[in-house]
């Protein structure tokens, strides 16, 4: 693989291998995701895209291979978890705020306790990311008041409010009503033309080709196929993504 | 509108008929079978003697129910404290990765829940009374610790001699270390950096209640002081009292007024008041106008009262700082046997858990503890598994995560059903009547045994009963309330 030496590979995965029991999850993954690089995972569901992306900030745990992340390994030594964790930003298909704590609280919670941030700093962060994401009206509410498309935005803030410098996103419009799939992918797109880095495990081909420096097809815990959006879409090679794009498109 | 109000008040009057009608009616059932109801049991001397309690030989019947009381009390405090903390400690274990811990907690759930709580209560009298007999010079620890088959004796800590003088210290130290508290608090706020606000203001109450050890006797000048404050209250007349409280009362109710009037003011002015807005204010209106008549006419023995006790409360403190008084202010003192196979009753030396009171103790904690153990756990698991990825994923450490995300959430599902088995515990203690423990249903017993009373001592029963369990759902509602999460 490339090596870590190259200071503009975000992420390395090699031979990044895990089981569910006997279910074999990850046959072997390897990938490197450059700073500044937008890869979209596409795929059938079972494929393992998800479990690849919680992977990489150790929601789930691999058991063979190395998943570097900015050049630290990810591995059992907690320090090194929590610093990476708080470099990755995710954002979940249920965006799962946190229902007891206002749109202002879910979004300073980090920072003033993990970054320990002034309360005021982190405010004002606050206030800018969601302009940013369109909302800032809704600071004092609730999550359980604002609507799906609201609340994938606010959780997009939330892991912005660490200002990682990777965000990986899982899923974050399947769980959305088709007319709020919008104005999430808007602020997505937003992000990406800010240079950030980030991994999308998306079903939206339309954000996929229009905003993909890379394409990653898996399939049964393998990639089967990577490239520009434009080789993927109009000229793909292997038979599985053919079958997989006729089904879709 | 108005038919609205005349509904309402037509099924007021009948439920209060109905009610009326069958009192008389059992009233009269009861006269027919020469059952009457008569208090004079309470006042006329019972002639019992009663296990253990405040009074052992009280001299009326009122006096021997309060005894029961006080003990049923202070079975369910201790009990409830305990339990919680039992069960919290069970209900995550059972969590645990760890096996062994695992296992054990389940075994515990599993037996403790499936035995009647009345067998386990005998069981725990029955183990009770298989230690050593009790005699002079038991115990280890120099007899600072007793353990026998009458109960276990432990030390007792009692303020003594410059308890009062110590206070005073300890009293500003809290009020320091508030400051402290507060500053350290608003510190951190703004800088972001770890001030150990809770260790300084917790360490700043310490200094100075070491300190004050050491310099408390200079305190006594406050004798006099009360001493001075008590005659002067003493000394003020009756209708001054009366004036100042109708002067608050007054003053309540049009603050009152004037919130409620605040809140549903509009920015484009005072809003439309509706007949209930308008029944209300007239309500808090009428309330202080009651409540004149109440302090001018009907009761004024109430400012009196309140006169002679604010005198007595102030006189009591000039006393406890008499002049130069020196000594510590904290004193213990190790469970003196005096009689072998004995245990003194609520003497100054040393604290005793009775056998009756042991048994019952450690039944009903044990017993409830493995409920709340499975409410804890349901709880925690009624988090989802998403809320403490994301904290996770946001970078917080596990404890934070618990801390600031789960445990909040869990605590809403939790309260509801905890609170329920806080009302099982207190009623459950009335099985203190299978080991002779004088809580109230064992000493009404008696009682009604000797007076025949039967129906007037389960009133008072049902009523203290009744009057605990909905002090323990206020208290958990209140909780309950703030924890609410807002929804749309």
């Amino acid at each position: 693989m490339t090596g870590l030496e190259s200071r503009a590979d975000m992420i390395v995965c090699q031979g990044v291998k895990k089981w569910f029991g006997d279910f074999q999850a990850l046959r072997g993954i390897d990938m490197t995701v450059e700073e500044r690089e937008v890869v979209v995972v596409l795929g059938p569901s079972g494929s393992g895209k998800s479990t690849l992306i919680r992977c990489i900030n150790r929601l789930e745990v691999h058991q063979e291979g190395r998943i570097f992340v900015d050049g630290i390994e990810l591995t059992n030594d907690l320090r090194n978890i929590e610093k990476i964790r708080s470099e990755v930003g995710m954002v979940f298909q249920q965006f799962n705020l946190f229902p007891h704590l206002t749109i202002m609280d879910n979004i300073t919670l980090a920072p003033i306790w993990v970054r320990k941030k002034p309360r005021a700093e982190a405010e004002a962060l606050a206030m800018e990311l969601l302009e940013r994401v369109g909302i800032p009206e809704q600071v004092d509410k609730y999550p359980g008041q604002l609507s799906g498309g609201q609340q994938q935005r606010v959780a997009i803030a939330r892991a912005l409010a660490m200002e990682p410098r990777v965000m990986l996103f899982d899923e974050p419009t399947s769980a959305l009503d088709p007319e709020m799939i919008k104005e999430v992918l808007d602020v997505m797109k937003e992000l990406a033309r800010t240079g950030m880095t980030m991994i999308v495990v998306t079903h939206e081909m339309g954000f996929a080709r229009e905003v993909a420096d890379r394409i990653i097809f898996m399939e049964s815990g393998e990639i089967v196929e990577e490239g520009t959006p434009e080789h993927f879409f109009t000229n793909p090679t292997e038979d599985r993504t053919k079958l997989f794009l006729s089904q879709i498109l | 509108m108005v038919i609205k109000w005349i509904s309402q008040v037509v099924v007021l009057i009948l439920v209060v008929v109905g009610l009326a009608f069958f009192a008389a009616q059992a009233g009269s059932n009861l006269r027919a079978k020469n059952i009457d109801t008569s208090w004079r049991f309470l006042s006329v001397n019972p002639g019992i003697q009663l296990g253990e309690g405040i009074d052992v030989n009280p001299e009326t019947g009122a006096r021997a129910l309060w005894v029961g009381m006080v003990n049923t009390i202070r079975v369910s405090v201790v009990g409830l404290i305990l339990a919680t903390i039992l069960g919290t400690i069970i209900g995550v274990a059972r969590l645990s990765k760890n096996w062994i811990v695992n296992k054990l907690s389940t075994t515990y759930i599993e037996i403790i829940r499936n035995v009647p709580l009345l067998v386990q209560i005998l069981f725990w009298a029955a183990v009770i009374s298989n230690w050593p007999e009790l005699t002079h010079g038991a115990g280890p620890i120099d007899g600072w610790l007793i353990i026998t088959n009458k109960g276990i004796g432990l030390p007792r800590i009692f303020p003594s001699i410059g308890f009062y003088q110590w206070m005073v210290v300890v009293i500003v130290g809290a009020y320091v270390g508030r400051r402290v508290y507060n500053k350290r608090e608003t510190e951190r706020e703004e800088t972001g950096r770890e001030t150990h606000a809770l260790v300084s203001g917790l360490g700043v109450v310490l200094a100075f209640a070491a300190v004050g050890l050491l310099i408390h006797p200079v305190f006594g000048f406050l004798g006099p002081v009360f001493t001075a404050i008590g005659d002067f209250v003493g000394g003020i007349p009756v209708f001054v009292v009366q004036l100042l409280l109708s002067a608050a009362m007054v003053a309540a109710a049009a603050l009152w007024i004037k919130r409620f009037l605040d809140n549903l003011r509009t920015p484009a002015g005072l809003a439309k008041l509706t007949d209930d807005d308008i029944f209300r204010i007239v309500f808090a209106g009428f309330a202080a106008l009651m409540g004149i008549v109440l302090v001018f006419i009907v009761w004024p023995g109430l400012s009196a009262w309140l006169i002679h006790s604010s005198r007595d409360f102030f006189h009591f403190l000039g006393d406890k700082f008499e002049w130069l008084r020196t000594g510590r202010p904290l004193d213990a003192e190790r469970p003196a046997i005096t009689q072998t196979g004995r245990f003194p009753n609520f003497s100054s030396s040393g604290l005793v858990i009775t056998k009756a009171f042991g048994a019952l103790l450690f039944g009903v904690v044990l017993y409830t503890a493995a409920f709340i153990a499975e409410i804890v756990r349901a709880g925690i698991l009624a988090v989802p598994k998403g809320q403490t990825e994301a904290a996770g994923a946001l970078g917080l450490s596990r404890g934070l995560a618990l801390r600031k995300v789960v445990l909040p959430q869990a605590m809403r599902v939790i309260l509801p059903p905890m609170g329920n088995q806080y009302l099982n515990l207190v009623k459950n203690t009335s099985l203190a009547i299978a080991v002779g423990f004088a809580d109230l249903v064992q000493v009404g017993q008696t009682l009604y045994n000797q007076t025949g009373r039967t129906l007037e001592v389960v009133a008072i029963w049902m009523g203290f009963y009744l009057a605990m369990s909905l002090l323990i759902s206020v208290i958990v509602n209140f909780f309950n309330v703030r924890l609410r999460i807002v929804e749309r």
